[in-house]
C-alpha cells in the first residue's frame, strides 16, 4: 500500500487540487450545532481534525439513495422516460470509518440479486477520502468492528500530529496523490511512531462498548421479553432512525399524477419499518400491527437478521439513532440491557 | 369523459384554505381546465347549487344553520373533502369547545351575544362522513394540486402516514426539539408540510393534525421534560386539533 504524507497546512490546498476530480463535499456547519456533507467553496469552512465534528445529521447515502428521487416519467402517449440527469463526478472528503463501512453494508444490499442501479449510477461518480476521528460517548463502532477501515476509500488520512499519513486504497486515489505535487511529502521515523501510538491508544478512548458476541441468538430468547412493550411505548415511531442510520436502506415507491389525471412521475423516498404503513398489505392486514412489534423489528433486523444475510450486524455503531431519537431512546443501552439484563421479564413462555 | 363538477365551499374559519387554492397561481388555468368549478364563493359568483362529484369544504361548524348547509352539501357531493385544520379537527374556534357558549358569548360579545345562534364547534366528521382530508393551516398547495391530480385518475390521494420528523429529517434539518429544547409536535404530527416551521428553527404547532397512533402520552411527557406546564403542553395540543379523535378526551373531561 502506498502511503504518503499530507502536513495539515497544506489540507486546504489539497481539497482545493481534489476539486479537478469532482465536485468536492465535506462536512461543514449545518443549522446552529451540527454538521453535514455540503459542497466545498472554501476550504476553511470545512470541518476536521481537531475543531472538527463527529457525526453528519444524515450520513453519506442522501448522496446514492437520495431521501427523494424521481425514478421515472410516464405517460399515456409517450410511455416512460428515465428522469434521472446525469451527474457530474464527486469527491466526499472527511468521511470516518463506521460511515466508510457503512456504504461498504449498503453496496451489498443493492447489488443483491436484483442490482439497483438507482443507486450504482450515483454510487459510481462518488470518490471517498476518509480521515481518522476520536470517539465521543455515543461512538460505539469499535464494539461493532468498524472502528477501522481497509476497503472502501480512494485515500484514508490518519491524523499524525502534525499531517496526515495518507493511505491510497484505489489508482484513482494514487492519480489524486501523485498530481498533488509538492503537497505531499515523505514521512519519518517520529510519524510512525505516532501513527502507532495513536492506534494502540484507540480501543482505549471508548467510552461506550457493548458485547456483540451471541447477541443474535439471545435476541432470539428474548423475542418475548417485555422491554419491546416498555420500548414501543416510549417511540413515537417518527422514522428519525432510520433516516439518520448510514445503513437503513428502505424505500417507499409511489406515482403523483399531474392534473391532466394521466402523466405523472414515479418516485422513491426514504422509508422506515418503524411506519405502521411499511408492513401492511391488501385489505388493511399488518404484519407488524403494534409499535412494541416495530420497534423490535427494526432493533432485530439491525442485530440479528442482517447478520444472517450478510455476516455482520447491520448497524456500524456510529451513535446517530441514539443522539437524534426525541424519544430518549438509547440504543446501546438497549443492547446492554438485552445481553445482561438476566431478570428480563417474558410476556409468555410458549415458543414464538 | 365530461370534466367533474367541483364545489369549493366555506364555514366559520378565516378562508385562509380557499385563499391557498387561489395562490395556486401557475396550475389555476390548469385547474380550471381539468375541472368543472361550479361553486367557488370567494372567487366568482353565479355559483350553482346542483349535484358534485368532488366537494372541497374548509371551517368549522359553529352555527346551526351550518349543520343544515353542511348536509345538504353533503347529499349533493360523491365525494366530501375536509380542507384544512379547522374542517378536519376543528381549528381554533374549536379549542374551548368544552366551555359554555352562552357564558363564552356574553364574555366576547355582551349582550349582542345574546342574538348569536352559536352550537358547540364542531369538525365536519362530526355530522357528516368525511371521504378524506387534506390537511394543513392552512392547506398546502401541493396538496391539493396532487390531490386533484390523483381524483382524475380515479384514485384517492396518496398522503404521508409518517410524522413530520420524517420530512425534516429527509430534508436533513438540524432537530429543533432534540438540539435547541424548542418544544415540536413534529413527532406526532401528520407529515405534508415539508417540515415548514422546524426548518425555520420553529417548534412544529401541529397544524396537520395528529399522525395516525401519534404517541400523545410520550410528547406530553417530553415537554415537561422541556419546562412546559401542564396547561400549556394541553394547549398546545389542542390549538388546531381539539376535535381530533386521538386528541379528544385527553385533555377535557368528555
Ligand atoms: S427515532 Fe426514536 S422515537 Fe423516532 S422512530 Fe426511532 S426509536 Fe422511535
Ligand atoms: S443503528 Fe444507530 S448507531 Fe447503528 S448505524 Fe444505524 S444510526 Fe448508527
Amino acid at each position: 500500500m502506498k502511503i504518503v504524507k499530507l502536513p495539515k497546512n497544506k489540507t486546504n490546498d489539497f481539497i482545493e487540487h481534489l476539486q479537478s476530480f469532482g465536485e468536492v463535499h465535506a462536512p461543514q456547519k449545518k443549522g446552529k450545532k451540527s454538521c453535514a456533507f455540503q459542497p466545498v467553496t472554501d476550504p476553511s469552512k470545512v470541518l476536521i481534525g481537531e475543531e472538527g465534528f463527529l457525526r453528519t445529521i444524515l450520513p453519506l447515502k442522501k448522496y446514492f439513495h437520495k431521501p427523494v428521487d424521481t425514478l421515472l416519467k410516464f405517460s399515456p402517449k409517450t410511455g416512460f422516460e428515465d428522469a434521472y440527469e446525469e451527474e457530474g463526478n464527486k469527491v466526499i472528503f472527511g468521511v470516518h470509518s463506521c460511515d466508510i463501512h457503512a456504504i461498504l453494508s449498503l453496496d451489498r444490499v443493492f447489488s443483491g440479486k436484483y442490482v439497483d442501479t438507482y443507486y450504482f449510477r450515483r454510487r459510481k461518480k462518488v470518490a471517498i477520502i476518509g480521515i481518522s476521528c476520536v470517539p465521543d460517548d455515543l461512538c460505539y463502532c469499535q464494539s461493532m468492528g468498524t472502528s477501522f477501515v481497509e476497503e472502501g476509500f480512494d485515500l484514508f488520512l490518519s491524523d499524525v500530529g502534525d499531517g496526515y499519513l495518507v493511505k491510497v486504497g484505489t489508482s484513482l486515489g494514487d492519480d489524486m496523490v501523485s498530481s498533488a505535487g509538492d503537497m505531499m511529502t515523505g514521512y519519518g521515523d517520529s510519524d510512525i511512531n505516532e501513527y502507532k501510538r495513536r492506534i494502540n491508544e484507540f480501543p482505549s478512548l471508548f467510552k461506550t462498548k457493548v458485547d456483540e458476541a451471541d447477541l443474535p441468538a439471545i435476541l432470539d430468547m428474548e423475542y418475548k421479553s417485555e422491554i419491546w412493550e416498555e420500548m414501543g411505548n416510549r417511540c413515537f415511531n417518527c422514522g428519525i432512525c432510520s433516516m439518520v442510520c448510514p445503513t437503513c436502506f428502505c424505500f417507499d415507491v409511489n406515482d403523483e399524477v399531474c392534473l391532466d389525471g394521466e402523466t405523472g412521475e414515479r418516485k422513491r423516498c426514504w422509508d422506515s419499518c418503524l411506519f405502521k404503513s411499511h408492513a401492511m398489505v391488501a385489505g388493511g392486514h399488518n404484519f407488524r400491527e403494534s409499535r412494541a412489534d416495530r420497534f423490535k423489528h427494526r432493533f432485530l433486523h439491525k442485530h440479528q437478521a442482517f447478520m444472517g444475510d450478510f455476516g455482520r450486524p447491520s448497524c456500524v455503531g456510529c451513535g446517530r439513532c441514539t443522539q437524534d431519537c426525541p424519544a430518549d431512546i438509547h440504543f446501546v443501552g438497549m443492547v446492554k440491557r438485552i445481553k445482561d439484563d438476566i431478570t428480563c421479564v417474558h410476556s409468555g413462555e410458549e415458543e414464538k | 369523459m365530461p370534466k367533474p363538477k367541483v364545489g369549493i365551499f366555506s364555514l366559520t374559519c378565516c378562508e385562509g384554505c380557499q385563499l391557498e387554492i387561489l395562490n395556486c397561481e401557475d396550475e389555476l388555468l390548469d385547474i380550471l381546465g381539468a375541472i368543472d368549478l361550479v361553486s367557488f364563493g370567494m372567487a366568482q359568483s353565479n355559483n350553482l347549487d346542483i349535484d358534485l362529484d368532488i366537494a372541497f369544504v374548509e371551517g368549522t361548524v359553529v352555527q346551526r344553520s351550518e349543520v343544515a348547509i353542511l348536509k345538504k352539501i353533503r347529499d349533493r357531493s360523491k365525494l366530501l373533502v375536509a380542507i384544512g385544520a379547522c374542517a378536519t379537527n376543528g381549528g381554533v374556534a374549536a379549542i374551548d369547545y368544552d366551555k359554555d357558549r352562552e357564558e363564552l358569548k356574553r364574555i366576547v360579545y355582551g349582550e349582542a351575544g345574546d342574538f348569536i345562534p352559536s352550537i358547540t364547534p364542531a369538525a365536519l366528521h362530526e355530522h357528516v362522513k368525511v371521504d378524506f382530508a387534506l390537511q394543513g393551516c392552512p392547506i398546502e398547495k401541493h396538496q391539493f394540486i396532487n390531490a386533484i391530480g390523483y381524483l382524475l385518475h380515479g384514485d384517492l390521494p396518496l398522503l404521508p402516514e409518517y410524522p413530520v420528523c420524517t420530512e425534516c429529517k429527509r430534508k436533513e434539518n438540524e432537530c429543533v426539539l432534540v438540539q435547541h429544547n424548542i418544544p415540536c409536535m413534529g413527532p406526532i404530527t401528520s407529515a405534508g408540510c415539508d417540515a415548514r416551521c422546524p426548518s425555520h428553527y420553529l417548534g412544529c404547532d401541529g397544524c396537520f393534525g395528529p399522525v395516525d397512533e401519534a404517541n400523545v402520552a410520550m410528547e406530553y411527557s417530553i415537554m415537561k421534560e422541556k419546562g412546559m406546564a401542564d396547561d400549556e403542553i394541553s394547549r398546545m395540543m389542542q390549538v388546531f386539533a381539539a376535535k381530533s379523535p386521538i386528541i379528544k378526551g385527553q385533555f377535557k373531561g368528555d
